[in-house]
This record gives structure tokens, sequence and C-alpha cells, in this order.
């Protein structure tokens, strides 16, 4: 587990999807980018996840940490806004459980569908 | 005093408090509605508004910790990849599914801020709320919305999901495992997948695996959706 070397490859990584935001001018944020870089290095076996997990594995245990300080900068958000956190509240519980129906049942259909198309050409075999 | 607090060490210190409170209270009641990063929230800006110290003064440090949210992003390939192999016969319904979920997301924060009126800054920081959190507070900032709104948004959306998902799937008829998984990680990131977990293994592996495929779907899409408008 050689720890400078892989916190080395995920900040290239990072600093390689900064380039590719800020000066190349891809449209994603740069961290974004990263993740699909990291994405294609595994998957292409460039990078092999043993070179990488202690660190990745860091990150993933403690994530939520990392986003406290952004979180909060709430305090420097108007009254204007913050008065109407009921109606946000309540707007992000509905908003997830439309979410999750539509997703379910969409995901459910396809499936259904494929399957249903799948025993008929195994039908068509016999 | 001056001093003290517009040192790093200040923010930073307050953090790592206030993180550990959070997550000793989450350990012991273990509810979902205990968050730690909700509780160590509170406490940071109940502290801060007591004592009078300004944003601008914790955030010394706070900003040591904000930078390593980059590699945070970067590592979520990790789980991505492993989960990846896992969606074999059904890649198409998947996709599609995760699609289906996040656009219904996003359609729902602009339908509704439309017609009743809200600001277009809020409607713009509540659209990511379905992604995780690294992701949806660049895709934030990248769209004109307040990335701390969206990070509150965004955790109110996984503690939903999280109590709601075995209700909503049982309500909905959704019985497919590979469906139930999708559903709820493209809808309420990793804090539903947890819930996903006790479900069952193949739920949690296709809303793990969701997680990365919706952030990516919502960070490419939004931009365009709201050019749109």
């Amino acid at each position: 587990m050689r720890i400078f070397l892989q916190f080395t490859i995920i900040v290239a990584i990072c600093i390689a999807g900064e380039i590719l935001h800020r000066i190349v001018g891809v449209p994603l944020p740069g961290n974004i980018i990263g993740f699909v870089l990291l994405l294609v290095l595994l998957c292409t076996k460039v990078l092999k996840l043993e070179q990488i997990s202690a660190v990745s594995g860091f990150f993933l245990n403690h994530l939520a940490f990392f986003f406290l300080p952004p979180s909060i900068a709430i305090m420097t958000v108007g009254e204007d806004i913050l008065s109407q956190w009921p109606l946000l509240l309540f707007l992000c519980i509905v908003f997830t459980i439309i979410t999750i129906a539509v997703g379910g049942r969409c995901t459910q259909f396809l499936i259904g569908r494929q399957e249903c198309r799948e025993n008929k050409q195994e039908g068509g075999d016999k | 005093m001056n001093a003290i607090v517009n040192s790093p060490l200040f923010g930073i210190f307050l953090s790592l408090a206030a993180f550990e409170i959070g997550v000793s209270i989450s350990k012991k009641w273990k509810h979902t509605l205990l968050n730690p990063l909700l509780i160590a929230n509170v406490l940071i800006v109940g502290f801060l508004l007591v004592t009078g110290i300004s944003y601008e003064s914790y955030n010394v440090g706070g900003s040591y910790i904000s930078v390593m949210l980059s590699p945070a992003t970067v590592v979520l390939a990790v789980p991505l990849y492993k989960q990846i192999g896992k969606l074999a016969r059904y890649w198409k319904p998947i996709l599609a599914g995760i699609f289906a979920g996040s656009l219904t997301a996003m359609g729902c924060v602009i339908a509704v801020s439309k017609a009743i009126g809200l600001s277009e800054t809020l409607m713009l920081s509540l659209l990511p709320k379905s992604i995780t959190i690294p992701m949806g507070s660049v895709v934030s900032e990248q769209i004109g919305g307040i990335p701390s709104i969206t990070i509150i948004a965004i955790t109110v959306t996984g503690i939903t999901g999280a109590v709601a998902a075995p209700a909503v799937c049982k309500f909905c008829r959704i019985k497919h495992k590979v469906a139930q998984g999708v559903a709820i990680g493209t809808a309420s990131h990793a804090l539903g997948t947890s819930k996903a977990m006790e479900m069952g293994e193949v739920q949690g592996a296709m809303s793990s695996l969701s997680i990365g495929v919706a952030g990516l779907f919502t960070a490419i899409t939004a931009p365009i959706i709201i050019s749109l408008l």
C-alpha cells in the first residue's frame, strides 16, 4: 500500500479533469470529468483497483465530512430564501417519492418487456 | 482572540469536533433522521451565531476541507466500477430507468418551481438534488444555484429515500429487485443506498451503480435543460 503514490494518482486525475474543463473546454465540472477518467482507467485496466484502493476507501468511508464546510455557507443565504424552508422541505420529500416511483416502474416495465421478448425468442427456437 | 478565530486551525477544529458529535449521536440512536452531516451543520451554524464569529472566519479553515471535495468525487468511480459487471443482461432497462428517474427528479423541480413561482436561484439550487453531494454541489454552482442549499436539499432527499423507499416500492408495486435498486439509487444517492443494501444484495448493488450513472447523466443534461427553458 503506497499511500503517497495512491494519493498522487488521485490528485493527478483531479488536475487532469480541471485541465480538460478549464483549458480544453469540456462543458462538465472538472471533478466529474475526473470521475469519468478514473472509471475509464479502471475499466481499461490501465489502473488496477489495488493501486488506489486505500485512498479511495478512505474518502468513500468518510465522504460526508468533506461536505460539511460547504454546507455551512447556508448562513450566508438571504432571509428571503431561508424563510421558505418548510415549502422546500415538503417539495424535497414529495419529489423524492415521485422519483422512486417513476424510476422503479419504468425499470420494471422495461425488464418485463425484455423478458417477454426473450421468452418468445426461446419459444421460436424450439 | 481574533488571531485564533481567523487561523485555519479554528475552522478545521470546529468541523472535526462537530462531525464527531454528529457521528456519535447517529451511532447511538441509529435513526435515519439523525444524519451526522445535518447534526454537525446545525451545531456549527448554532455555534457561530451564538458567538458572533463570522462564516468567513470559519471558512478560513473550512476551505481546506472543501478542497478535498474534488478527490472525493473522483473516487466515486470505484463503487461504480465494482458494480458495472452486474449490468449484464438488464443493461438497457437499468440505464433507461436511471435516465427516466433523473429526468423525473429534474422535471418535478422545474414544473413545480414554474407553477408556484419559486425564484430562479432556488429552482437551480434544487435541480441536482437527487444526485450525490460532490457532484450535485458542483452542478449547482455551474448552473447558477447556491451549493449550500443544494447540499442540504440533497441530504433531505437522501434521508427521505432511506425512510420511504420500502413503502413506496410496496405501494407502487415495484417488486423486481433490480428495479427497486435502480429507483432508490437514482432518487436518493448513497443515503438511500444504505437502505437498499438492507433490502437485499441485488438492490444494494443496483442502487450503488445508479448513484454514479444518475450523477453523470444529471451533470450532462442539467445545463442543457436550463438552456432550453
